[in-house]
C-alpha cells in the first residue's frame, strides 16, 4: 500500500507539472490548447537525442531538452496562439489540434514510430523502515512540491507573476493600466509548456517513449484542470496529486480502470459543479 | 468566470444569420435536390467503387449528425464517435446472440444510441463550450473502455466479432450492390428528415440556441429540452450511421468507437461548412477522398491534414459549401442588378 501511496504521488507529481501549463493558459486567454502536451512529447524525445551525445547525463541532457522546447513553444505561441485570442472555443480547439497533428507527424518523421525504452536514470533505492523505494520517483515528488513553492514565490513576489495573477482575475483592467498583457500572457505560455516538457522529461524513464504519448496524458491533465479549476493554480496542485492516487488506488486493484476512473471522477465533478465556459 | 466574455464572442462571429434562415423550403426544390444528391453519388460508383461509396455514404450520414449538434446547435462535441460504436455495437451483438434479423438489428442499434443519448444527455446538455467538449470525449473514453476491457466476455476485446446477417425477404445484406442500394436509400432519408427538421420552427429555435441561449431562454423556452432533444436526435442518426457500417463490413470491432478518430468528423464538418446539410455531404465525400487517397501519394499525410485544418480554420471558414453559397448569391445579385423585374430571386 505505502508502493501505491508513492506511485500515486509520483503520478500526481508529472499530472502537475504538465496541467499548470493547461490552466494557465486557459485561465488568462481563453484558449483550450490540445497542442499543450506536443512540446511534453517533444521534450521528451529531444531528451533521447541529448543522452545519445552525452552519454549517461540524464540531468545535463534533461535541461537541454526543456531549453530546446522554449523556441518552439514561442514559435508556436507567435503564429498560432496568438491569432486565436477572443476566437470562439471551437476553432481554438480546432486549430490547436491541427498543430499537435502537425508536430506529431514531425515527431514520427524525424525519429519513427517505435517506442524507446529509457532505464532509471538514478538506479538507487532508499531504503526506509525495512521497505525500499526507487529514489527516483522520490525526487520527482519532491521537485513537484518544491515547484509549488517556486511558482507560488513567482506568482506572489515578482512584478511578471502579480501582473499574471491580476490579468486571471480582470484582463481588461489589466490592459487600462497601460500593461502589454499578451507580451506576459505569451511568457506564461511559455513557461506552461517547458514545465510540461519538464514533466515530459521526468517521466519519461517511468514509462514507454512513441509520439502519440502526449495525446493520453493531454485528457488526463484536461481532468485535472477540469477538477482542480480553470486557472487556479493551488486546486491545480490538490487535482492533480488527488487524480494521481486515484489512478494508482484503482491501477492497484484493476489496472485497465485506471485512466478511465479519472474520467468518472472527472464526470462527476463536471455534473455536481458544471463550469460554465 | 466573466459571463459576458463568451457570448460577446459568439454573436461577433455570427452576425450576419444564417442563410438557412431566409430561404423558405419549397416543395419541388426538395424533390430537386434529392435527384441531385442521388445522381452525385451514383456518379462516384463508376469512378471510385460501389463499396468505396458505401463507405463514403454511411460516413456522409455520420457527419449529418454531427453537424446537427455543432453546425445548428453550435455545440462542438469531441466524442461523437460514442454514438457510432454504440450503434455498431449494439446491433452487432443483438445480430451475434439474438437473431440475425437486419432490420429487427437496425432498430436496435438506433434505439441503443437512442437510450445512451437520452441517459447521457441529461449530464452533458447543461454544459457548454470547451466543458461540452471534454464531458463528450470523457463519456467516449469511458464507452470505448467499457467494451475493451470490462465487457470483454461479450465483445470480445480488441479482436472484435464477426457481424453475419441472415436475409430477410428481399433484404440480402450479403450482396454488395443491395447494400449500396439501401445505404444511399437511408442516406436520403436521413437527409429528408433533418431537412424537415432544421427547416421547422423546432430548426430555427435550435439555431437561434446557438445565436445566444440567454436571449431564447428570456423568450419562455426550455432551452434545456430542446438541446437534449437535438442531443438525443444527432445520437439516434449515429446510431444509424454505426448499424450500417456494422452491416457494411460485417465486423465490429472498438475502432468504431476510437477517440482519436473523432477529429475525422470534425474536420469533414468544417471542410464542407459547418451548419448547412449539403455542407456536411460535401464535407463528408471531400474527407473520405483526402484520408482514402491521399495516403498513397502523400506519405505525412497527416501533417497535410493539420496544415488544411489550420488554414480553414483562419482563412476559409465557411468551408467548401459556404464558398459555393457565396458566389451562387454573387450572381444572383449581378443577374438582379441588371434585370431589375427579377427582383424575386434577389429576394429569396
Amino acid at each position: 500500500m505505502i508502493y501505491t501511496i508513492l506511485y500515486g504521488f509520483t503520478i500526481g507529481a508529472i499530472l502537475y507539472f504538465i496541467s499548470i501549463g493547461l490552466s494557465l493558459t486557459f485561465g488568462t486567454i481563453r484558449v483550450i490548447n490540445f497542442a499543450h502536451t506536443l512540446t511534453y512529447t517533444i521534450g521528451v524525445y529531444m531528451l533521447l537525442t541529448f543522452i545519445g551525445y552525452y552519454k549517461g547525463f540524464f540531468f545535463i541532457s534533461g535541461s537541454l531538452a526543456v531549453l530546446v522546447v522554449i523556441p518552439i513553444s514561442y514559435v508556436i505561441e507567435r503564429f498560432i496562439i496568438r491569432r486565436l485570442y477572443g476566437e470562439s472555443l471551437d476553432y481554438t480547439f480546432i486549430a490547436t489540434f491541427a498543430v499537435t497533428l502537425i508536430g506529431v507527424d514531425t515527431i514520427k518523421w524525424i525519429w519513427g514510430v517505435s517506442p524507446y525504452p529509457l532505464s532509471d536514470p538514478i538506479g538507487a533505492y532508499l531504503a526506509v523502515w525495512g521497505m525500499t523505494f526507487p529514489l527516483y520517483r522520490v525526487f520527482i515528488v519532491l521537485i513537484a512540491i518544491l515547484l509549488f513553492f517556486a511558482l507560488d514565490l513567482f506568482f506572489k513576489k515578482t512584478i511578471v507573476g502579480k501582473i499574471v495573477v491580476a490579468a486571471l482575475e480582470d484582463k481588461d483592467g489589466v490592459r487600462c493600466l497601460g500593461i502589454n498583457v499578451d507580451k506576459y500572457f505569451s511568457i506564461v505560455f511559455i513557461l506552461g509548456s517547458a514545465l510540461a516538457a519538464l514533466g515530459g522529461v521526468l517521466y519519461a524513464p517511468i514509462s514507454s517513449i512513441h509520439p502519440y504519448m502526449g495525446l493520453s496524458v493531454l485528457l488526463l491533465s484536461f481532468a485535472v484542470v477540469i477538477v482542480g479549476g480553470m486557472g487556479n493554480l493551488k486546486g491545480t496542485f490538490v487535482s492533480a496529486f488527488a487524480l494521481g492516487m486515484v489512478m494508482a488506488i484503482t491501477a492497484r486493484y484493476w489496472s485497465q480502470g485506471a485512466e478511465t476512473m479519472v474520467f468518472i471522477v472527472m464526470a462527476i465533478v463536471l455534473i455536481f459543479k458544471p463550469i460554465d465556459i | 468566470m466573466d459571463k459576458g466574455k463568451p457570448l460577446q464572442t459568439r454573436s461577433d462571429k455570427f452576425r450576419e444569420p444564417p442563410a438557412g434562415l431566409m430561404s423558405t423550403p419549397m416543395k419541388e426544390r426538395r424533390m430537386t435536390d434529392f435527384l441531385v444528391i442521388a445522381a452525385c453519388f451514383l456518379l462516384l460508383t463508376p469512378i471510385l467503387s460501389a463499396h468505396r461509396v458505401t463507405d463514403f455514404m454511411i460516413f456522409c450520414i455520420f457527419v449529418m449528425s454531427f453537424d446537427l449538434m455543432y453546425g445548428y446547435m453550435g455545440r462542438l462535441s469531441f466524442g461523437h464517435m460514442l454514438f457510432l460504436g454504440t450503434g455498431a455495437y449494439c446491433s452487432g451483438l443483438f445480430i451475434k446472440y439474438v437473431s440475425g434479423n437486419p432490420i429487427l438489428a437496425i432498430f436496435v442499434g438506433i434505439l441503443g444510441a437512442c437510450a445512451l443519448g437520452m441517459l447521457i444527455g441529461l449530464i452533458i446538455v447543461r454544459t457548454t463550450g470547451a466543458c461540452f467538449s471534454l464531458i463528450n470525449l470523457a463519456f467516449n473514453q469511458i464507452g470505448f473502455f467499457l467494451v475493451l476491457s470490462p465487457l470483454r466476455g461479450i465483445t470480445r476485446g480488441e479482436d472484435g466479432f464477426g457481424v453475419r446477417v441472415s436475409s430477410f425477404s428481399f433484404l440480402n445484406f450479403a450482396n454488395p450492390t443491395f447494400k449500396y442500394w439501401f445505404v444511399l436509400l437511408c442516406l436520403l432519408l436521413v437527409f429528408y428528415l433533418l431537412k424537415r427538421v432544421t427547416t421547422s420552427p423546432y430548426g430555427i429555435l435550435i439555431r437561434s440556441i446557438k445565436e445566444d441561449e440567454t436571449r431564447v431562454k428570456f423568450l419562455g423556452y426550455n432551452t434545456f429540452f430542446y438541446k437534449w432533444l437535438t442531443f438525443v436526435l444527432a445520437g439516434c442518426v449515429g446510431g444509424l450511421a454505426g448499424t450500417l457500417s456494422a452491416l457494411n463490413y460485417n465486423f465490429v470491432n472498438p475502432n468504431s468507437m476510437d477517440v482519436h478518430s473523432n477529429v475525422g468528423v470534425v474536420f469533414a464538418s468544417l471542410i464542407g461548412g459547418a451548419g448547412n446539410l449539403y455542407g456536411a455531404l460535401v464535407g463528408g465525400v471531400a474527407y473520405m477522398l483526402i484520408s482514402n487517397f491521399l495516403p498513397i501519394y502523400i506519405h505525412r499525410w497527416e501533417m497535410f491534414l493539420g496544415f488544411s485544418l489550420l488554414i480553414i480554420v483562419f482563412k476559409f471558414r465557411k468551408g467548401i459549401w459556404g464558398n459555393i453559397q457565396g458566389i451562387w448569391e454573387y450572381i444572383q445579385k449581378r443577374k438582379g442588378v441588371g434585370r431589375p423585374e427579377e427582383g424575386e430571386a434577389v429576394k429569396r
